[in-house]
C-alpha cells in the first residue's frame, strides 16, 4: 500500500479525492436527488401564482420567474389554469385551485 | 369645576374619540402632500426600472396611512391597487395575527408545548408556542433561498422534498439547540405554527379561519392564502393581499389590536409581538425579532436596526423587498411591495424619506 502511494503519488491523491467525493454524494444523496426538481417546480408554482393569483399578464410572469438555470417545455393551459415546466431532466406542474386557495404544486 | 365646564370637557373628549379614522369599504383619504420631501421619497423608491437586468430598487407599491387615512399611494410595474401581491414572509406576521385571535378565544397559551397541538413534533417535545413565535425552536433549519440551494431547508420545503407536508418536513429535522435559547430564523417554525392552528381551532374551522377571524372583521375582501397538500396554510410564504388590505392589518397593530370598538387581539398578545426575544444577539438578522414581528430596538450595545426611525417602529418583512412598517408614535402605517432582486433596497432609507414627507411630529 505504502509502496503504491510512493510509486503513484498523483493517482493516490486522485483516488482519495474520488472516495471523498463518493462519500459526500452518499451523504447528500437525498438533497442531490431532489435538487434537479427545483427549477421546474419553482417556475411552475411561482408562474401560476403570478398569472392566476396576482393576475399579471403572461409576458410579465415569464420574466418574473426567470432564473439563471434554463427551463424547457413550458406549458400554460389557461382553461385549466395548469402550468407544466421541464428543466434539468425533471418536469413539474402547478395548478390554480380557487379564489382563496390560489395555486399549488402538484405532487 | 363648574358642572357646565365638565360637560363641555366630556363632549370634547368624545369628539376626539369619534374623530378616529377607520377604513370602511374604502380607506378615507387625507389631502395629498406635495413638495421636495415627497419628491425625494419617490426618487428613492421609484427609480427607472430595467426589466432585463432587474437590478436596483424595484418598488411595486408604496402606500402610507396616517391617522387612519390614506395619504399616499403609488404603484409601478404591473402592480395596481387591485393586485393581491405576494407578501412572502410578511405571511409569518399575518399568521401570528391570526393566532392572536385564537389566543383571544382562550384556545392556547404561549407556554403550551407545540406537540400538544401537533403530535408529529414528538422529537422536539419541549418546544413551546412562544419558541416558534420567536424563531427559536432549536430545530436545525437552513434558511437560504438562492445562494445555497442544495442545503437550503426552505427551498426543499417549498419546491421539492417538503412541499406536500411542510410541517412534517420541518418536524423531521434534528435539534441543534435547546428550545427557546437561541434565535435562528426559520420558515419551518412558521409552518409548524400553521399546523398547530389546525388543532387549536379544529379542522372544521381551520380552512376559513384566517378569513372569519381576521380578514372579514377588517373588511379585507380579496385575500389569498395558499396551502400545502395537507391543507395547511403556507404561513411562511404564501399569503397575497392588496397593499390597501395589508395596511388594515397594520392599522390593527398600530392601535394595539383594536378595530373600531372591538378588541380583536388581546393587548397582551400585541405586547408579546412587540417584545424583543431575550436571547437574540445583535446583528443576527436585519432587525430584532419579537413574537413573529420585527422590531427596531437597540439590543446589547448595538444601535437600532433603522436608526432614522423611532424605536417603536415594528415591521413585517418578506423576500424581495416586501415590507409593512408600523410606527404607532407617528400614527403611520407604510406598505412597500417590491421585486428587488439584489440587496440595494434599505429599510432605513425608505423610512427616513417617508418620515420626512409624512411624519406629523418632530421625531424623538
Amino acid at each position: 500500500m505504502s509502496g503504491f502511494v510512493r510509486r503513484r503519488p498523483f493517482s493516490s491523491l486522485l483516488l482519495i479525492l474520488l472516495l471523498a467525493l463518493l462519500g459526500w454524494v452518499w451523504h447528500e444523496r437525498v438533497a442531490l436527488w431532489a435538487f434537479p426538481d427545483i427549477i421546474s417546480a419553482y417556475t411552475a408554482k411561482e408562474y401560476c401564482s403570478c398569472r392566476y393569483v396576482m393576475n399579471n399578464d403572461a409576458e410579465y410572469c415569464r420574466g418574473y420567474v426567470k432564473q439563471w438555470l434554463p427551463t424547457s417545455g413550458f406549458n400554460d393551459d389557461p382553461a385549466s389554469k395548469r402550468i407544466t415546466v421541464s428543466g434539468m431532466g425533471r418536469s413539474n406542474s402547478a395548478a390554480w385551485l380557487g379564489e382563496r386557495q390560489g395555486c399549488r404544486l402538484n405532487p | 369645576m363648574p358642572k357646565g365646564l365638565s360637560l363641555i370637557l366630556l363632549l370634547l373628549l368624545s369628539l376626539t374619540a369619534h374623530a378616529e379614522n377607520w377604513p370602511a369599504e374604502q380607506w378615507p383619504t387625507a389631502p395629498a402632500i406635495n413638495g421636495p420631501a415627497l419628491q425625494a421619497l419617490e426618487n428613492y423608491a421609484f427609480p427607472p426600472r430595467d426589466e432585463s437586468t432587474r437590478q436596483g430598487i424595484r418598488t411595486d407599491a408604496l402606500l402610507v396611512i396616517r391617522d387612519g387615512q390614506l395619504i399616499y399611494e403609488h404603484y409601478a410595474g404591473s402592480t395596481t391597487a387591485e393586485t393581491p401581491h405576494l407578501t412572502w414572509s410578511i405571511s409569518k406576521s399575518l399568521m401570528a395575527t391570526v393566532l392572536g385571535v385564537a389566543y383571544g378565544e382562550g384556545l392556547f397559551k404561549l407556554q403550551d408545548p407545540v406537540q400538544t397541538f401537533y403530535p408529529p413534533l414528538k422529537n422536539h417535545p419541549d418546544t413551546r408556542m412562544a419558541d416558534l413565535l420567536h424563531w427559536a425552536s432549536g430545530i436545525d433549519w437552513q434558511e437560504d433561498y438562492e445562494y445555497a440551494p442544495l442545503k437550503s431547508s426552505v427551498v426543499a420545503m417549498l419546491y421539492t422534498r417538503g412541499h406536500g407536508d411542510m410541517a412534517a418536513f420541518t418536524a423531521g429535522h434534528d435539534r441543534y439547540a435547546a428550545p427557546g435559547q437561541a434565535f435562528r430564523y426559520s420558515s419551518g417554525d412558521s409552518n409548524l405554527l400553521s399546523a398547530a392552528l389546525k388543532t387549536i381551532v379544529g379542522p372544521k374551522r381551520y380552512a376559513d379561519y384566517p378569513w372569519t377571524a381576521l380578514f372579514e372583521p377588517l373588511g379585507i375582501r380579496h385575500a389569498v392564502w395558499e396551502t400545502d397538500a395537507t391543507g395547511t396554510f403556507v404561513a411562511s410564504s404564501y399569503a397575497y393581499l392588496t397593499a390597501r388590505d395589508l395596511a388594515r392589518i397594520g392599522l390593527l397593530m398600530a392601535r394595539d389590536g383594536r378595530w373600531g370598538d372591538q378588541q380583536l387581539l388581546p393587548k397582551d398578545w400585541v405586547a408579546f409581538n412587540r417584545e424583543p426575544f431575550e436571547h437574540y444577539r445583535a446583528n443576527q438578522d436585519e432587525a430584532v425579532p419579537g413574537g413573529h414581528w420585527w422590531l427596531n430596538r437597540a439590543v446589547d450595545s448595538a444601535a437600532r436596526p433603522w436608526p432614522d426611525a423611532p424605536a417603536d417602529t415594528f415591521a413585517a418583512l418578506g423576500h424581495w423587498g416586501q415590507a409593512m412598517y408600523v410606527i404607532p408614535s407617528q400614527n403611520l402605517v407604510i406598505v412597500r411591495y417590491g421585486d428587488d432582486r439584489d440587496g440595494s433596497y434599505r429599510h432605513n432609507e425608505l423610512l427616513k424619506f417617508v418620515l420626512k414627507a409624512f411624519a406629523g411630529k418632530v421625531q424623538p
